[in-house]
C-alpha cells in the first residue's frame, strides 16, 4: 500500500461525481419530504416535524412488515452467498458438461424481474402449479400444498424465488474471486490437509473472505429493500404474511398519495439497513472496509 | 489439482443445479409452443398437437394465431406489447452496454487507487460509496425524475444510462478493489522499479491483469441496467424506446394476455441475451481458469 499525498480527484471525481448527483439532491429531497405533510390531495406542506414517522411507527402494517422484512433478508442473503459459494466450488471442476451447466446457471439473470414472478407463480400455483403436480405425480403428496396462499408457505416460497433470482451474480464473482487462489497453495494444501471441509475452511475461505462480506452486503441490502418479485407473487398476502417494510414506501406514496409518510418508511429502512451492514461488518471483519 | 468428484454425485449435483436454475425457464419454453387449451387441461398430454409456433409468427410478423381468428375467439388474450419485444431488446441493449462501459470507464481507476494507496480523504469517499445506495429506489424516483426533467432528459436514453450507471458503480468500484487488492504485491513493485508512473502501472499492468475480474464486473454492471425497472419505466419514453423490463411488466401484469404468448416474449427475449451474456462469461471463465492473474 503507497501513499499519496493529495486527494486523486482525477481517478475518483469521474466515479464520485455521478454517484454524488443521483444521490445528494434526491435523497436531501426525499428526507424534506418525510418531516412534511407533502399529500396529493391536500394543497400546502406544513412543516410537521417527526408526525410521519410516529404514525408509521404506529400503523397496523408495521409491526408485521418489518418482522417479514428482517426474516426475509436474514433467509435470503444468507442463503444466496451459501447456495452461491456451493455451486462455484462444483463448478470450477471440469467434468462432462461443465461448460453447459456453467451456462444454465446465468438463465435466472436474463429474465426481467416481472417475468421471473410470473414463472414462479407457475411453480408454486396451488391447483395447476407445476411443484404440486411433480409431487402428485411421485405419489409423495396426496392433496395440493398451498405454496403462495398459506401465511408460512408463502414467506418461504417469495424467499426461495427471491434467491433464484440472486444466484447468477454470486456465483459469477465468487467464481472469478475463487480463480483468484494462488494454484501451489492448493496443491500443498491438498498434500498437507485430507479433509476438503478443513482445506475450505483454512485455505479456500480467508482468499474469498473479502468477496463474501461484498455479497453478503448486497444481498441484504436487495433483500431489504427490494419488493416487485415478492409483490407480484403474493400482493403482499395472504393477509400481511408477505407484507414487506419496503413495500409501504410504494404503497403510502403511490397508493395512498401521502408522500411524506412514504419517506418516512424509506427512512426507517435506510436506518435498518446501515445497522444490518454494520452489523455484517463488524461480524466479518475484512480488510476491505478499514484502513 | 483437486482430486475429482465420484462421477455419480457429478451428475447428482450437475442435475440438481440444473433443475434449480433452468427449471422454471424450461417450463416456459414448453408454454410457448402448446396452445393454452392444452396446458390448462390436465387430461390431455402435453405434446398432442405436436408444436405449435403460431405465436411466434405473431410476434415477428403480426399475423394472429389461426385459432384467434374465431368469431367467438377472445381478442384481448393477444397483447400488442408482445410485438414491441424485438426493439425493446434493442433499446435495452444500448442502454446496458452503455452503462456497462461507463461503469467500467470510470470505476477501474476509482477501484484501483482505493485498493493499493493510501491518501487524504479516502475513508470519507469510500464510506460515501458504500452508503449511497442505502435509500430504496421508490423513495427517489419522485427527485431524480425532477431533477432528470430540469436536466432536459426525460424520455431519452441518455437519462436512464445515467440513473443506471451511477445505481451500478458503487458495486463495481467495491467488486473491483476487492480484486485489484488480491494482486500480487511484487508485480507492482516491479513496475515502480522500472520507473512505472501510476498511470503506466494500472494501464499496463493492473488492467491487462485484471482482465477476467473485469469481464464479470461489467457483466454484473450490464446486468444490473438490463434488469432495472422502476426508473426505466418512468424514464423512458414512447413505445419505440421503452427498455425490455418495462414491455415485458406491462404483459405479465395483463392477466387477460394468453400463457403461450407470454411465454413465447419470454423465450424472445432472453435467447438474444443469454447469448450475450454466456458469450462473455466463456471468455471469462477461460481467462479464469488459465490463471493469468495467479502470482
Amino acid at each position: 500500500m503507497w501513499t499519496i499525498k493529495r486527494f486523486p480527484a482525477l481517478w475518483l471525481l469521474p466515479a464520485l461525481l455521478p454517484v454524488a448527483l443521483m444521490t445528494l439532491y434526491p435523497v436531501a429531497y426525499a428526507f424534506w419530504t418525510s418531516l412534511h405533510s407533502v399529500m396529493l390531495l391536500f394543497p400546502g406542506e406544513p412543516f410537521v416535524g417527526l408526525d410521519n414517522y410516529k404514525r408509521v411507527v404506529s400503523s397496523n402494517y408495521f409491526h408485521d412488515a418489518l418482522r417479514n422484512s428482517l426474516v426475509f433478508t436474514l433467509l435470503a442473503a444468507p442463503l444466496v452467498v451459501i447456495i452461491g459459494t456451493l455451486i462455484a466450488l462444483f463448478l470450477q471442476r471440469r467434468f462432462f458438461g461443465s461448460q453447459v451447466v456453467r451456462s444454465i446457471v446465468l438463465l435466472p439473470w436474463v429474465l426481467p424481474g416481472a417475468i421471473s414472478a410470473v414463472l414462479w407463480i407457475w411453480v408454486f400455483h396451488p391447483s395447476f402449479g407445476v411443484l404440486n403436480g411433480v409431487l402428485r405425480d411421485l405419489h409423495l403428496i396426496d392433496s395440493s400444498i398451498p405454496w403462495l396462499t398459506s401465511p408460512r408457505l408463502a414467506l418461504v416460497s417469495v424467499v426461495i424465488a427471491h434467491v433464484w433470482t440472486q444466484i447468477p451474480f454470486a456465483v459469477v464473482l465468487l467464481m472469478a474471486a475463487l480463480s483468484g487462489i494462488n494454484s501451489e497453495t492448493l496443491e500443498a494444501a491438498a498434500i498437507d490437509c485430507r479433509s476438503a471441509l478443513k482445506r475450505f475452511r483454512y485455505i479456500v475461505f480467508p482468499e474469498i473472505k473479502a468477496m463474501i462480506v461484498v455479497l453478503i452486503v448486497y444481498n441484504a441490502l436487495t433483500a431489504f429493500t427490494s419488493y416487485d418479485l415478492v409483490y407480484a407473487m403474493t400482493g403482499g398476502g395472504p393477509g400481511t404474511a408477505t407484507t414487506l417494510l419496503s413495500f409501504q414506501i410504494w404503497r403510502e406514496s403511490f397508493s395512498m398519495y401521502d408522500f411524506g409518510s412514504g419517506s418516512a418508511v424509506a427512512f426507517i429502512v435506510v436506518a435498518i439497513s446501515a445497522v444490518l451492514i454494520v452489523a455484517i461488518t463488524r461480524a466479518l471483519p475484512s480488510d476491505l472496509f478499514g484502513e | 489439482m483437486q482430486r475429482g468428484l465420484n462421477p455419480f454425485l457429478t451428475f447428482l449435483f450437475a442435475t440438481l443445479i440444473v433443475l434449480f436454475t433452468g427449471g422454471p425457464v424450461i417450463l416456459s419454453l414448453i408454454g410457448s409452443v402448446v396452445p393454452d387449451r392444452i396446458l390448462l387441461d390436465s387430461s390431455k398430454a402435453l405434446f398432442s398437437e405436436g408444436l405449435n409456433f403460431e405465436t411466434y409468427r405473431y410476434v415477428f410478423t403480426g399475423q394472429l394465431p389461426d385459432s384467434y381468428l374465431a368469431e367467438t375467439a377472445n381478442r384481448a388474450m393477444i397483447s400488442d406489447a408482445a410485438r414491441q419485444v424485438p426493439q425493446s431488446l434493442l433499446n435495452s441493449g444500448i442502454i446496458a452496454f452503455s452503462s456497462m462501459v461507463l461503469n467500467l470507464l470510470i470505476g477501474a481507476p476509482a477501484a484501483y487507487v482505493f485498493a493499493r494507496y493510501v491518501f487524504p480523504g479516502k475513508k470519507l469517499t469510500f464510506m460515501f460509496l458504500i452508503l449511497s445506495p442505502l435509500v430504496p429506489a421508490v423513495a427517489l424516483v419522485t427527485p431524480v425524475y425532477i431533477m432528470l426533467q430540469t436536466l432536459g432528459l426525460v424520455g431519452t436514453q441518455a437519462g436512464i444510462i445515467l440513473v443506471h450507471t451511477a445505481k451500478a458503480l458503487p458495486f463495481t468500484v467495491l467488486i473491483l478493489s476487492v480484486f485489484f487488492r488480491k494482486m500480487p504485491a511484487e508485480i507492482f513493485e516491479a513496475a515502480v522499479l522500472d520507473h512505472c508512473s501510476r498511470f503506466q502501472t494500472f494501464w499496463r499492468i493492473a488492467l491487462p491483469l485484471a482482465l477476467p475480474s473485469i469481464g464479470a464486473t461489467g457483466l454484473f454492471a450490464f446486468m444490473l441496467s438490463y434488469s432495472e425497472y422502476m426508473f426505466s419505466m418512468v424514464l423512458s419514453g414512447d413505445a419505440a424506446t421503452r427498455p425490455v423490463s418495462v414491455v415485458m411488466a406491462a404483459l405479465a401484469r395483463n392477466t387477460d394476455v394468453s400463457w403461450s404468448l407470454l411465454n413465447t416474449a419470454i423465450f424472445i427475449a432472453i435467447v438474444p441475451t443469454l447469448v450475450l451474456v454466456v458469450f462473455v462469461w466463456r471468455f471469462v471463465v477461460e481467462g479464469l481458469l488459465s490463471g493469468a492473474v495467479k502470482g
